[in-house]
């Protein structure tokens, strides 16, 4: 009996799920931080120069290989690696956890799309995962803890 | 029976029947053959097969998709087993196939056979090619031409006299990739450069001899009329002083080829080594290393070949010419093949533009992803670039050398090898067994590589 009520106070504190959402939060962040970092790259560089020139090339070689408008390709490529890092931090740091949860959702459904339209079938699959992961970190949000700015 | 009719109402059989009179309903019963497309009946060629082994049976299949043909006869002393396996394939694909055990008895009997396949060990090539050629027929033969010099030179000479077409099997020359390689990336673009440098090799596993069936051996008597002292030695031919040429000729042959073709050269001088260092039952040298040298038109080339039958370590069969600006590792399995770019080469980007070349799947960079980091420590040069050739062969693998010969026949194409081309190859390879015994650097004379 006094086993049950120790095991019901664990519970309490972070259950399955809880500690399930902490896993899926963790990875997106550093997910997110690391590709994001790693537009910033070039011949083992960083610098801001370089995410511009890594973004262009992103936007014109999707435009270039797609029935994508070359506007719109560069809409979504140029502020994406700061909406990555920035997620990261979101996302680690607990700040309006749902919120970037969905905005983690659709900038994955934006490179998936992206992806599509250049035909390019171990990168949809690859995005798909990733896509799944933020679908089922949003089911669980309510199971967040250590959040430094709640929804 | 509709092969039946079909092969009654070929050209010469009408043309010599002159049953003019039947004509009308023989070419109406053979409508239907026209209707499914297995080509014209005028252009049908009566081919006989001599040598129904493991080759004559892949020979088989190779044609067994080719339009056109009518097996009407096969060889093969063996008949307990090969000749019985060869005729019931060819039954099976609608031949009206007749059996023979003596090739003279075949040439002579069937008089309407337009073409011979010849698919006998070596030591038999230019007898059998000699004496088809003579009885007016075309000729394919299988590679080696023959376990000897003079052996191939009499089949160029009476293929020369008797104006019949002579194929030797080297069906890398028919191959598409082969072809597109020579013809678009070495001659037309010059992909490599300057070829400094062939390195080649076809390494296989041990293997044991090949044994007899129960009950199919072959007599003593017949044996020994053919040539055999054993059946062992019957089955292992290829291993056997006067009855094939070793590994070099049955693997290194098909590659050497593709050393001068490419290069468009043959070789001045050869140095080699081998040796039994493996089997006891052989004669033949199990391993081989050689280096030739060329003198083509762009500067001298030195090329390695070698053929390891103890190991398959190594990397499979290939051909690897390398170059100033670039390699290509050829290879008749498609997965070995690679176009190599050297740093220094000026940009392929263009020849990628014009799907003139891949860029290899693993290293491929798309549009929009980020060129990978190259950077490499300072003494090493950095990496090849590599690229595929996007063209595959989707057919058996001599097919398109067999379609070749058979077109050639109805004056369509042009032989890809024929026999005086095929002798220059005979000569560099049998060279090579001439080095080891010598062991020191053997030259060739022009005269080797002509009739």
């Amino acid at each position: 009996m006094s086993d049950r009520n120790n095991s019901s106070t664990s519970s309490d504190w972070c259950d399955s799920q809880c500690w399930s959402f902490l896993g899926f939060r963790l990875f997106l962040a550093f997910r997110w931080f690391f590709a994001g970092l790693d537009k910033f790259e070039l011949d083992g560089s960083y610098s801001f120069a370089n995410y511009y020139v890594n973004m262009d090339r992103m936007a014109t070689g999707i435009a270039g290989s797609s029935i994508l408008p070359l506007w719109s390709t560069k809409v979504f490529a140029l502020p994406s690696g700061y909406l990555m890092l920035l997620l990261s931090l979101t996302l680690l740091l607990g700040i309006k956890i749902r919120l970037s949860l969905i905005v983690s959702l659709f900038l994955y459904l934006g490179l998936t799309v992206g992806m599509m339209a250049v035909n390019e079938n171990s990168g949809i699959a690859w995005l798909a995962i990733h896509l799944l992961i933020s679908v089922m970190a949003l089911q669980m949000v309510k199971s967040a803890k250590w959040v430094l700015w709640k929804d | 029976m509709k092969n039946v009719l079909a092969n009654s109402v070929d050209r010469r059989s009408f043309l010599k029947s002159g049953l003019a009179g039947g004509a009308g309903l023989m070419l109406s019963n053979s409508l239907p053959h026209f209707a499914v497309g297995q080509g014209s009946k005028m252009n049908d060629l009566n081919v006989a097969l001599i040598g129904t082994g493991a080759q004559g049976q892949v020979l088989i299949q190779a044609c067994s998709n080719i339009p056109g043909l009518n097996f009407v006869a096969a060889c093969d002393i063996w008949d307990k087993y090969n000749l019985r396996r060869g005729v019931g394939i060819l039954r099976s694909q609608k031949h009206q196939t007749k059996p023979y055990t003596d090739f003279r008895e075949l040439l002579e009997k069937e008089q309407d056979i337009d073409a011979v396949i010849v698919a006998t060990p070596d030591f038999w090539h230019a007898p059998i090619t000699n004496e088809a050629l003579r009885a007016g027929k075309h000729v394919y033969c299988e590679k080696m031409m023959s376990n000897t010099h003079e052996g191939a030179v009499s089949m160029v000479k009476t293929a020369a006299e008797t104006g019949k077409l002579l194929q030797i099997g080297h069906q890398r020359r028919s191959n598409p990739r082969y072809l597109y390689v020579k013809e678009n990336l070495l001659d037309a673009h010059k992909l490599c450069g300057r070829i400094t440098n062939i390195n080649g090799q076809w390494n296989r596993a041990v293997s044991e001899d090949l044994g007899v069936p129960r009950r199919t051996e072959i007599d003593d008597e017949t044996l020994k009329k053919w040539g055999y002292k054993s059946m062992h030695q019957f089955r292992n031919w290829r291993w056997f002083k006067g009855l094939g040429g070793g590994p070099i000729s049955d693997l290194g042959a098909h590659q050497i080829d593709i050393y001068s073709w490419f290069l468009g050269a043959n070789p001045k001088a050869v140095t080699a080594s081998g040796g039994v260092d493996y089997y006891t039952s052989h004669e033949w040298h199990d391993n081989v290393m050689a280096i030739y040298e060329y003198d083509t038109a762009s500067g001298p080339v030195r090329a390695f070949y070698q053929v390891l039958t103890t190991t398959s370590a190594g990397g499979g069969y290939f051909e690897y010419f390398m170059g100033t600006e670039g390699a290509i590792k050829m290879s008749e399995n498609p997965k070995y093949t690679t176009v190599f770019r050297e740093a220094r080469a000026p940009d392929w980007g263009s020849l990628v533009s014009q799907g003139l070349i891949k860029r290899k799947g693993e290293e491929e960079v798309r549009p929009w992803e980020k060129p990978k980091n190259t950077a490499v420590d300072v003494r090493e040069t950095a990496a090849l670039d590599a690229y595929e050739v996007p063209v595959a062969l989707d057919k058996y693998i001599h097919q398109p050398h067999l379609e070749n010969f058979f077109n050639t026949i109805r004056g369509e194409e042009t032989l890809n090898c024929p026999g005086h081309e095929a002798l220059q190859t005979e000569a560099a390879v049998l060279k090579v067994n001439e080095a080891i015994d010598a062991q020191r650097r053997l030259t060739f004379s022009p005269d080797d590589f002509h009739a």
